[in-house]
Parts: structure tokens; C-alpha cells; sequence
């Protein structure tokens, strides 16, 4: 009986520790975070699509920003996945390097921006969450991967842009 | 060509339908967007119903003509994507509303968990859905723009008074969508997270992985060597879904980040390692999302894969720079 008790007292053990980890989760990250995102939200909407759409179609005719500020205003205001449907204001021949350029942002805009793709908010709180463990501010890992994020998704739009183009011209594709 | 409706029905877990669908002379092609070929469940409904199969990762097929859309998704993105664009969607995996666009996962236009057996003829004189037209949010501008018409003999303060309840009515709105898109996305997750940590903590179990994994995660080069083979074009594909494993593993690492088994410096590093294959398996959805061309889908996937292998590791490399200086 006592053998079978303690099986029982450490398999509950196991799920009294998550459902403290779930606490820690609930009171820890949720309220800030949704006021966060309700600002944020309020902000995409006061502000508007459209006016949005505008300015962004200006961000396409350069290699420098076609590949940092369009994917960012896409991210931020659409969010993932409909960020990717700024490709349509692109050339085909630089669609696949935008949609790299884009995607590779979903995270890197979490630290500041976690609307953008709160689905798939853990991979950046599952590192920094660390970092708080160890009772170190996380805000300057937060700016920091922001900005990092867009020196990778410039490199990453003008790599895959080459990419595109030498095989669109070994296809024969204009 | 004679077309035949098909019923489609949910499979164990799954959730929607059934769907009563036929297809026509424009909407005749089953689209496969699961990876890896044309899955057994699109080659099924195309033998009944009479249309082609299409797979959607090598080609892209203009909406219009969709008759199903067949994706295997875990609940983020693709799931949501079809639906919105008003086409039929089967999805293999057993998943309900979820992700960011579940408030156009309708049991009409979408239905999951769907096995070879649950695809089947309709009965002779079953009455056929019609696809719907696409959501192009036209409904809530019309309403818009006669509340702006009704407004024009009002005095100063009826037009403040409009404004401001304009403005409340987003700051409203915005929290409505907020909070769903936490109990659709954040909670669930948060939910699974716990209970790996519970476990792994718990049990022992993350001791031996720590030991196991940490001079691969414990250093610059060991990150290179994780963010490499993220990258391997056969590999990204498969560890993209919802970007589950990158979740997971970060969950993982920032343990071993409290716990001071990794040092805190290779925290951005890190974060660019377990990343990637970010978006690899959903380069043809995505590219359609930007109404992408066929020739452009067919250039644009092995383009974005083999374009990874080298910008992943030179992430990492960014990341570690990056964060001279901190911590």
C-alpha cells in the first residue's frame, strides 16, 4: 500500500509542479501582456490598413528597406501569417525573398511587439524567461533581438534574392 | 468530364463538416499542401469526385479553381488561411478553431481529422454546399461608411460625441480580440509548456537531457552546429510546424539558462540558433498569400530552403555580436 501511495504522491508531484509553472505563467506574463496587446491593437486600428498599405508600397523600391521596414510594417500591422500578403505590392522575382525576409521576423519582434505572432510567443519566452530567472532585465535582450532580427532579414532578402534570381534565369523566367 | 459530389466527414478527434461538396469545370482541383507529396486523403477525394490532384508545395493554384484544399496542419496558420479565402479545407490533423484566423474555421467550409475511410460518394440527392465567397470584410465598411453619411447635420459636440464612441469602440474591439487571441493562442500553450516543465523538472528527466545536450548548447560553436542542421533543406520543412520544436526547445534552453548550465550571453545567439527553418514549411501557403505565380512558388521553396543554410548559421553569428556588451 505504502509503495503504491508514493507512486501516486510523486505522479501528482510531477503535475503540481506544472500547474505551479502554469500559475507562474498566468500571473506572471498574462496581465502585462494583455494590456500590451490591447494598446497595440487599438493603435493597428485607430491607425488603419489602408493608411498603412500606403506608406509601405514607398518602403519597396530600394534593396535596404524593401527587406527591413516593409516586412517590419507588415508584421506589426497585419501580424503573421497575413503579414505575407504584402508580397502582392512586390515583382514577382522579389516575392520569395520578401516572404523569407517577413517570416524570419515572426519572432524577432516578439521581445517588444508580442501581438505580431502570439502563437508562437514561447520561443522567445521560453530563452528569456531564463534570463529572468536569473534576476537579469531582459529588456535589452528584447531591443537587441529586434534589431538583430532586422540585420538578419536584410541578409536573409538579399541572399534569397540572388538565389531567385539565378534560378529564375537558368528556368528562363523573366 | 463528369464531376461527382463527395461527403466528407470528420475523422476521430476531428471537427467541422461533413461537407457535401461537388466539383465544377473551374473549381477541379484537390491541393495538397502537406509536404512530402500528394497524401493518400487528396488522391481519395480527387478518384471520387473525378478532379486532379495539385501538390501545393511544387505549384500554386489560383483560388477560384480550388476545389478542396487538403493541409496537414497543427493548428497556426494554414488551418486558417484556406477558410478565410472562402475555399473547402480539409485538414489530416484533428484540430477545431484555433490560430490566429479561427474565427473563419467554420464547420460549413472546414472540417478535420479526416482518414481515406471518412471521404466518401454522397447519396444520390444530398444537397450540395456552394463555395463561399471569400471574406473580404466589405460588411463592416458599408456599415462604416453610413454612419459617416447619417452625420452630417449633427452640431459640433454630436460629432465629438460620435468620435469619441468611435475610438472606445476600438479600444473595445481591440480588447475583445486580445483576449480571444489569448484563450485561442497563448493559454493552450501555456498550458503545454507547463506541464513539459512540470515533468521534465520534476522527474529527473531534464538532469540527464542537461548533460547530454550541453556542451552542444553551452557554446558558440555548438549553437552553429544546431542552427545548421535547423537549416538542412530536407530537415526545415518538418521542424517548422507552429514553430513547435523552436517553442520547445527555447522553453528548454532558458532552464538551463536559469539554472546557469548555459551562460546568459548566448541567450541571443541561442534565439537565432533554435530558428532557422522559421516558416520552411509554410514557403508555398505563404507565397500564395502574396498571390505568388506558380513559376514564382516552383522557384521560390527550394530558393528560401537552400538560402537558409547559409543566413542560418550567419544568424547565429549576427546574434552573438550583437550582444557584446550585454550581460
Amino acid at each position: 500500500m505504502d509503495f503504491l501511495a508514493n507512486v501516486a504522491a510523486g505522479f501528482i508531484g510531477l503535475f503540481n509542479a506544472g500547474g505551479a509553472t502554469f500559475m507562474g505563467l498566468v500571473t506572471g506574463i498574462l496581465p502585462t501582456l494583455i494590456v500590451l496587446i490591447t494598446f497595440v491593437n487599438s493603435i493597428i486600428m485607430i491607425i488603419g490598413e489602408d493608411k498603412v498599405e500606403g506608406f509601405a508600397k514607398k518602403m519597396t523600391g530600394n534593396i535596404i528597406t524593401r527587406y527591413t521596414v516593409f516586412p517590419f510594417l507588415a508584421m506589426f500591422f497585419l501580424t503573421n501569417p497575413m503579414a505575407y500578403t504584402f508580397g502582392k505590392f512586390l515583382e514577382e522575382k522579389y516575392k520569395p525573398a520578401f516572404y523569407d525576409s517577413a517570416v524570419s521576423f515572426a519572432h524577432p519582434i516578439l521581445g517588444l511587439f508580442p501581438h505580431a505572432n502570439a502563437g508562437e510567443l514561447f520561443v522567445w519566452l521560453g530563452i528569456s524567461s531564463g534570463i529572468t530567472t536569473l534576476g537579469l532585465p531582459i529588456s535589452g535582450l528584447a531591443v537587441r533581438y529586434l534589431l538583430a532580427g532586422l540585420v538578419v532579414i536584410l541578409i536573409r532578402g538579399i541572399v534569397t534574392e540572388k538565389i531567385t534570381f539565378i534560378m529564375m534565369g537558368r528556368k528562363g523566367v523573366n | 468530364m463528369a464531376y461527382n459530389a463527395i461527403r466528407l466527414e470528420k475523422g476521430k478527434g476531428g471537427w467541422g463538416g461533413p461537407l457535401v461538396i461537388k466539383p465544377d469545370d473551374v473549381r477541379n482541383k484537390v491541393v495538397s499542401v502537406t509536404g512530402g507529396g500528394i497524401d493518400p486523403v487528396s488522391m481519395k477525394i480527387a478518384e471520387l469526385s473525378g478532379c486532379t490532384t495539385v501538390d501545393g508545395f511544387a505549384t500554386s493554384v489560383p483560388d477560384e479553381q480550388i476545389f478542396v484544399a487538403v493541409v496537414d496542419c497543427g493548428g497556426t496558420a494554414r488551418c486558417g488561411v484556406y477558410p478565410k479565402k472562402g475555399v473547402f479545407t480539409v485538414n489530416l490533423t484533428p484540430v477545431g478553431q484555433s490560430g490566429p484566423l479561427a474565427q473563419y474555421i467554420k464547420e460549413d467550409i472546414y472540417v478535420s481529422g479526416v482518414k481515406v475511410e471518412n471521404v466518401t460518394l454522397a447519396e444520390a440527392g444530398a444537397t450540395v454546399a456552394q463555395a463561399a465567397a471569400a471574406d473580404t470584410g466589405s460588411a463592416p465598411k458599408a456599415a462604416a461608411s453610413q454612419s459617416t453619411q447619417s452625420s452630417g447635420k449633427f452640431g459640433f459636440i454630436t460629432k465629438l460625441g460620435k468620435a469619441t464612441g468611435a475610438v472606445i469602440g476600438k479600444f473595445y474591439a481591440a480588447g475583445k480580440m486580445t483576449i480571444n487571441m489569448v484563450i485561442n493562442n497563448i493559454l493552450p500553450f501555456m498550458a503545454f509548456v507547463a506541464m513539459l516543465i512540470g515533468i521534465i523538472s520534476q522527474s529527473g528527466l531534464g538532469n540527464i537531457i542537461a548533460k547530454a545536450i550541453a556542451p552542444v548548447s553551452g557554446t558558440l560553436p555548438g549553437l552553429l552546429v544546431v542552427s545548421v542542421i535547423c537549416a538542412l533543406p530536407i530537415l526545415s520543412p518538418i521542424l517548422g510546424p507552429g514553430a513547435v520544436i523552436a517553442q520547445v526547445v527555447g522553453v528548454f534552453l532558458g532552464l538551463e539558462i536559469g539554472k546557469g548550465n548555459i551562460p546568459p550571453a548566448l541567450a541571443l545567439p541561442a534565439l537565432f540558433a533554435i530558428d532557422p527553418q522559421v516558416g520552411c514549411d509554410f514557403v508555398p501557403v505563404g507565397l500564395s498569400l502574396g498571390d505568388a505565380t506558380a513559376e514564382t512558388v516552383e522557384i521560390g521553396v527550394p530558393a528560401v530552403l537552400f538560402s537558409r543554410l547559409i543566413t542560418g548559421p550567419l544568424s547565429v553569428v549576427i546574434g552573438w555580436v550583437f550582444s557584446i556588451g550585454l550581460f
